[in-house]
């Protein structure tokens, strides 16, 4: 990830605000920077988000591709994640450079999403064994201001709501055939329903706190990170820990109970802005994209 | 006639070259005209009764070391024969990213450079003035401390303090008393300014 | 194809624009805060980002030259990009040769040889495309490198052109880019008229080239009009909120 110069004089200051529950810019430990959401972005997918988190900006394209479903769920569909981490946001990236993070980001994200209550992946099935929606999630990773996971997790979760595909129909021909009929009317397409989707919190051991939303900053004073993915109501469907230090168990239990609040409360506030963003979406809005 | 003050973009022509007017930084010549390559305001300055046409950026600018710059650099690596380092600020800019930079034995210091030993001048992670003596090989910016104003301005003893000047070769550790050899930079402040 | 006419009796295009008029163009300067310049330009449905990072110390196996700086450009796409989903965003051979299209752009139009023994990068990143590709990154890194404050020479306006029943059509989309007809892309110096790149694809009977040339000159000029007033524009905020302080 993107390093940054600290002098040890800095690195004090930050870690003595945490202690006291005030960050270097006003917030307190679970606050979260102001977060920009735009939905419908790119026309060519069937879904988009971008998240702008502080200094963080994130692309997500979802686009729904006709595929085989896996042997072990025969009647299911299936999600693909892939993370781009684009050399606009470091030099480091350029080539292959930004790789590892994305292999990181990834299987995070797929992992947080396996799980059978939190996505409706049956719904994506068309037929058994034959026919099922591979959505692929594509992630671009556009500028990195710290807390990626959090901004990478929110835009995949309002881009899979914001997702339209087309209705299909399955219909036998006269030889016993089957034949699937794809509706071309834009205002026929079926929803995937994210209520349950989850949002990951990572939350930064700083001294003897821990704080969400850390920015690049407050990342570079932190040796040790755990990452929750949580749902609306509290579940916790992945969790991971990452960073050179190590935490001992009773704070790890603390850190998940902060992760829950946070998590909750994060996807109660993008439900409700998805739901404003649907209205807009309704009246014609205007994309603003990168222009604002 | 240019007009002060106003906006310039690339490849917008500015005026003539003729009535000792002269293309300064952020313009180039072509033809006998002037033209701005940046996006910025113009200026007019007065340089060796020459008026140069300037085009300024009021964003902060990315640096490069030039030739006869102070700059100010970390040291990474010494050795017998030179000493390497990291350059983090051009003048009054800090960079964003480090360049190379290397002292070689023979211009530490302007006197006796022959008996020069290399460890007696820098540590490792001393924070050093320098001035930009040439760029050097494709490996790296030569400089040198050959000026009494130039040397180590920071270095931290073996106890971890940050030492006090005694002389132009000494460096005291406040908390040990221990004295370590540095070459030691006598700062000055305007001196460094008005010869750069 | 039926319905598909590229060109219809009333001399109307498939999405209703004359032969000589481009697709809408919005830009915006200073995108990013890392990038030492970035720009963000919108041409119809292509929409393309652009940074900046440098000059700074070559990194990794470049090769510093002695006499000037060394442009490192890449170019990518986002997967979701295109109609069909790509495979992978760049290293592919189309986006290799369009980073290297972009690198000889660029090298014409900077002044190189200011910045000895360092390196610029230039990034591109199309997160939709349809048709123009090469135009509309040259044009958003020419507004990376006037925000980065990079001397250049002039801007570098990109544009293409095609042939289709004896009329000339500019800034073609995707739709006419793959109908198999002429493609014609030329980058210029809008204020000297130079030609610093230019390329063809399928065959074009050489009587018409130089309708079609003038045809996407005209339409590099038009680029440059719109770019030099968001230029203008983002020069009058920024001067504007320095003299506030």
């Amino acid at each position: 990830m993107a390093e940054i110069l600290m002098s040890e004089a800095e690195r004090t200051f930050i870690l003595h605000g945490i202690q006291d529950n005030v960050r270097s810019d006003g917030r307190g430990c679970e606050d979260y920077r102001p977060i920009e959401l735009e939905t419908e972005v790119v026309s060519n997918a069937n879904g988009s988000a971008r998240v702008r988190l502080a200094n963080s900006d994130v692309l997500v394209g979802v686009k729904g591709e006709l595929g085989k479903p896996s042997l072990d769920t025969p009647e299911h569909g299936r999600l693909e994640f892939f993370v781009d981490c684009s050399a606009n946001a470091t030099p480091d990236f350029e080539g292959r450079g930004g790789e590892d993070l994305a292999l990181e980001i990834s299987s995070m994200l797929a992992r947080a999403y396996d799980c059978p209550s939190c996505l409706d992946t049956q719904a994506l099935g068309i037929i058994k064994r034959e026919q099922c929606w591979v959505l692929y999630v594509d992630i671009l990773i556009l500028e990195c201001g710290g807390n990626l996971f959090d901004a990478v997790a929110i835009a995949v979760k309002a881009a899979l709501g914001n997702t339209k595909l087309p209705v299909i129909t399955v219909r036998k021909d006269e030889n016993d055939e089957t034949e699937l009929e794809i509706s071309d009317d834009p205002y026929d397409c079926e929803r995937i329903k994210i209520l349950n989707a989850p949002c990951i919190v990572t939350l930064s051991k700083v001294g003897n706190q821990h704080i969400v939303d850390a920015s690049l900053q407050e990342e570079s004073c932190c040796l040790s990170r755990l990452m929750v993915a949580v749902t609306e109501n509290g579940t916790i469907t992945a969790s991971k820990t990452s960073g050179s230090g190590s935490l001992n168990p009773e704070s790890i239990i603390d850190m998940l109970e902060s992760g829950k609040r946070a998590g909750t409360l994060l996807n109660k506030t993008l439900h409700a802005k998805l739901l404003e963003e649907e209205v807009k979406v309704g009246t014609k809005k205007k994309t603003m994209g990168f222009l604002t | 006639m240019p007009t002060e003050e106003c906006i310039r973009i690339p490849g917008e022509r500015i005026c003539r070259t003729d009535k000792g007017l002269v293309a300064g930084r952020g313009t180039y010549e072509c033809n006998g005209q002037i033209y701005s390559s940046v996006a910025g305001m113009q200026l007019k300055s007065d340089k060796d009764g020459k008026v140069h046409i300037e085009v300024q950026r009021e964003m902060k600018q990315n640096v490069l070391p030039e030739i006869g710059m102070i700059v100010t650099a970390k040291v990474t690596n010494v050795n017998p024969r030179q000493c390497k380092c990291a350059i983090i600020s051009v003048e009054t800019t800090s960079l964003s990213d480090p360049f190379r930079g290397v002292i070689r034995s023979e211009d530490v210091r302007s006197t006796e450079r022959d008996k020069v030993e290399m460890y007696k001048c820098f540590k490792p992670g001393d924070v050093i003035l320098a001035r930009v003596l040439s760029l050097g090989d494709a490996q790296s910016y030569i400089l040198t401390t050959a000026e009494n104003e130039l040397g180590v301005v920071i270095a931290l003893s073996e106890s971890g303090a940050t030492m006090v000047p005694i002389s132009w070769n000494e460096m005291q550790c406040p908390a040990t008393y221990a004295k370590e050899y540095r070459k030691v930079a006598k700062v000055q402040s305007d001196h460094i300014t008005q010869n750069g | 194809m039926a319905g598909m006419e590229l060109l219809s009796d009333q001399g109307f295009r498939i999405d209703g624009r004359k032969p000589c008029e481009l697709r809408r163009i919005q830009s915006k300067l200073g995108v990013f805060g890392k990038p030492d310049g970035s720009a963000y330009v919108e041409q119809g449905n292509t929409k393309v980002l652009a940074a900046v990072y440098g000059p700074h110390e070559p990194r990794g196996n470049i090769v510093k030259l002695q006499d000037k700086v060394v442009i490192n450009c890449q170019f990518s796409m986002a997967t979701f990009s295109t109609g069909e989903r790509k495979r992978r965003p760049r290293g592919d051979r189309k986006s290799m040769e369009l980073s290297m299209h972009l690198q000889q752009t660029f090298e014409a139009a900077i002044m190189t040889e200011l910045y000895p023994q360092s390196q610029i990068d230039i990034y591109v990143e199309v997160l939709q495309s349809d048709g123009g590709n090469y135009c509309t990154s040259v044009n958003a890194a020419t507004l990376a490198l006037i925000d980065a404050g990079i001397p250049m020479k002039d801007y570098v306006c990109a544009c293409s052109a095609s042939y289709l029943d004896d009329t000339p059509m500019v800034d073609i989309n995707y739709l006419e880019e793959s109908s198999g007809g002429t493609e014609l892309i030329v980058s210029i110096l809008p204020k000297s008229e130079q030609i610093v790149f230019l390329s063809s694809n399928s065959r074009l009977h050489e009587d018409c080239l130089n309708k079609v040339l003038d045809m996407a000159i005209k339409g590099c000029k038009d680029v440059y009009l719109c770019l030099d007033e968001t230029v203008r524009e983002h020069m009058t905020q920024v001067s504007a909120s320095f003299s506030a302080d």
